[in-house]
């Protein structure tokens, strides 16, 4: 069974990310992920790379990831 | 890799609809809860001539759309050929207004 915490660590390992929040009941997880690398990229971007971190897990372990992505200024703006 | 006849076959979906979902399900009965919200949002927003194409009845459309946008969930929303975004992208570009207006944009121009 996959932990919100090993999505955590998952997306954290691929991703520099600021701050990384999953919550999720092993197979549906929401996260919310800031991380600079987000900045000048839309949305679709920003969760291609969220998705590539994770990698082959999204395929196999992964039924379902809903995601906020945000960057550093849009979260202490209150995203 | 993705074969090209799949992706010729997703390209032509893609370009001959103006607004294009695919999903789990069908509009009638959608089998996921993120398709579900999907077919909403796209109501909400007053699509009327929602083309869709149920992944569950098409295991190499289902595999090959992954790979086409390089998404690997369903639902994935089209307009006028682009690639738009998933389940969590839509509710989003609802609610700051920007998917009405790209829906009313691809009417306009159908």
């Amino acid at each position: 069974m996959v932990t919100p915490e090993s999505v955590k660590t998952g997306i954290a390992a691929g991703l520099a990310c600021e701050h990384v929040e999953v919550v999720g009941d092993g197979q549906h997880f929401q996260a919310l992920i800031v991380s600079g690398e987000f900045a000048g990229r839309s949305r679709v971007q920003r969760h291609q790379l969220v998705y590539a971190a994770l990698g082959e897990r999204m395929r196999e372990e992964i039924h379902a990831l809903s995601m906020r992505t945000l960057t550093p200024e849009e979260w202490k703006s209150g995203g | 890799m993705i074969a090209m006849d799949i992706k010729q076959r997703i390209k032509e979906q893609v370009t001959a609809h103006p607004v294009v979902l695919y999903m789990k399900g069908t509009p009638q009965f959608p089998q996921c809860g993120f398709s579900a919200l999907a077919l909403q949002v796209l109501d909400a927003c007053g699509v009327q001539d929602l083309f869709t194409v149920n992944v569950l009845a098409d295991a190499d459309i289902r595999q090959g759309i992954k790979e086409y946008a390089n998404w690997p969930t369903i639902p994935q929303l089209y307009v006028k050929g682009e690639f738009v975004g998933g389940s969590d992208i839509m509710r989003e570009m609802y609610q700051s207004g920007e998917l009405q207006r790209l829906i009313q944009e691809a009417k306009q121009q159908a």
